[in-house]
């Protein structure tokens, strides 16, 4: 490999890990404005235009505050815990294609920070670890609230993950491949009826589709499924012990993770970067690509600010009773949908 | 050695050294989380060995799922540290002795294995490291072994599901 191989590999893998823990702070904005402006409030709106640099203040008060560790904290894990929320965050994005393969002279640069053959399944493993990290922040913090939180989370973390990783085998069962890049190209052909729709899997499978989201909200620990942090019962939850950047890693954690499950649920339901008819070739078009995706994940995104701000939170037991008795069985269901439809095609 | 080379065995160093603290470790928490690494770098050596679809399931299943349970019923039970028991001499001794055979056992056994294996040839099998004929493999060659143990999960699964409840009939 050349210099400029290199250069290139580096770029593509750190761009969008060093990208993603930056857009933190524009999202915290549209988070707090959206749901000032869903509650028919202001919001911040005094550190520069719109409020536009009150996160950038929150984020320099989370750097310079003390972090303060409780006493009877076991040390070890209670530092080890927003380490691997942050690691685990950060690493789930490697296997998304965020635009077209890009041609420059003669060279084929693949929009994707790592193209392996079992794709999406390395995600669901890098998002099955990252429950390690409330389990942890629970436990080491030596405090009730926090450890219900954490329990709460092993539980309902390990509920869901049945649910999304059997919706997803709808789509890896339409692709025959658990590689992204192979997910949107199967979601490029042309419908066999009704031939202006792209054969996106929302349209074959919107089931499918509900259960990922409905999933993906409850991994990101995300309203109406934030019974780890849970604040009128929990205090904060795992978090309650957590102060300064210790903290900030948890928070920045979070929203990483809802724009990645937002990145993904784009990729296996709404075409990633493709939309019909469009076949980019020049770097304008590559760029263009990546714009879609952008805007494609960036809609999804305000949807859960959106849910977050509209629906009330669950009880426990009708978390797991929505997760088991409900989600699995109709995953199921989208599974046998799926494969039928399978079949159709392959005897036609 | 190569690079690979050097990965695969400090992965293998790392598993064998996390499996072994977690019987050493008292905070039965912590043991878990040693299982965890252990786990995970076993998951690393299976990606050196060109079977990325077997590390996957490894970390899904066992680091991702099997463990947070585990850890799940011990936050739930609240078990700590675990006081350490005075063991008496007999079983000290018997102990020991048991130690020492199995591992004469397993060197024996590895010592013998290591002539049959023929060297390796530079190709990975092509079934290992791709899921799309591992899959094939599974559901065609192997179809029956396949079925078998999902009937036997399943048993295993009522059965559980029987012993639970077992208390609440008169």
């Amino acid at each position: 490999m050349t210099l400029v191989d290199w250069v290139i590999v580096v770029l593509r893998v750190a761009l969008p890990a060093m990208i993603f823990p930056a857009l933190v702070i524009p999202l915290t904005w549209v988070e707090r404005r959206g749901a000032a402006f869903i509650q028919d409030r202001f919001g911040p709106n005094r550190v520069g235009p719109f409020g536009l640099f009150q996160a950038v203040a929150d984020a320099v008060k989370m750097f310079t505050k003390e972090a303060v560790m409780p006493a009877s904290a076991d040390k070890l894990l209670f530092l080890l815990a927003p380490a691997i929320a942050a690691f685990a965050a950060l690493s789930t994005f490697a296997i998304v294609p965020y635009g077209a393969t890009l041609k420059i002279d003669g060279r084929e640069i693949p929009l994707i920070g790592a193209d392996v053959s079992i794709g999406i399944l390395y995600s669901f493993a890098i998002v099955s670890l990252s429950v390690y990290a409330i389990v942890l922040a629970g436990w080491a913090s030596n405090n009730k609230f926090s450890l219900m939180g954490g329990i709460r989370s092993s539980a309902q973390i390990i509920s869901y993950e049945l649910a999304m990783t059997t919706a997803a085998a709808g789509v890896v069962l339409v692709a025959s491949s658990f590689k992204l890049n192979d997910i949107i190209a199967a979601q490029q052909r042309p419908m066999p009826i009704l031939a202006f729709v792209p054969q996106w899997n929302i349209f074959i499978q919107p089931l499918g589709f509900i259960i990922f989201l409905v999933s993906a909200f409850a991994e990101t620990n995300r309203l109406p499924f934030d019974l780890p942090e849970a604040e009128p019962e929990l205090v904060a939850g795992y978090h309650t012990e957590y102060s300064a950047m210790r903290f900030g890693a948890f928070q920045m954690a979070e929203y990483v993770n809802v724009v990645v499950a937002c990145a993904i649920t784009v990729t296996l339901y709404l075409g990633g970067w493709s939309l019909p008819g469009f076949h980019p070739e020049s770097i304008l078009g590559v760029a263009l690509s990546i714009l879609i995706f952008a805007t494609k994940t960036a809609f999804l995104v305000w949807v859960f600010v959106w849910v977050r701000w509209t629906l009330p939170r669950f009880r426990y037991d009708q978390l797991m009773r929505l997760g088991w008795k409900v989600l699995l069985p109709l995953a199921l269901v989208n599974l046998f949908w799926a494969a039928a439809l399978e079949m159709v095609r392959a005897a036609r | 050695m190569t690079v690979a080379r050097f990965v695969f065995d400090a992965a293998a160093a790392v598993a064998v050294l996390f499996g072994g603290l977690m019987v050493v470790t008292r905070n039965s928490v912590r043991s878990v989380l040693t299982l965890v690494v252990a786990f995970f770098a076993l998951a690393v050596t299976y990606v050196m060995l060109l079977s990325p679809f077997i590390a996957a399931i490894q970390v899904i299943v066992y680091a991702g799922a099997i463990l947070v349970l585990f850890l799940f019923v011990l936050m739930l039970l609240n078990i700590g540290h675990i006081p350490a028991e005075r063991s008496g001499p007999l079983q000290t001794l018997l102990g020991s002795l048991g130690v020492v055979l199995f591992a004469a056992l397993l060197l024996g056994t590895l010592r013998g294995a290591g002539a049959s294996i023929p060297a390796p040839t530079g190709e990975t099998p092509q079934v290992l490291s791709d899921p799309a004929s591992l899959s094939r493999e599974l559901f065609s060659k192997y179809l029956l072994h396949f079925e078998a143990v999902s009937v036997l999960l399943l048993a295993a699964l009522v059965g559980a599901f029987v012993l639970a409840r077992r208390e609440k009939q008169p």
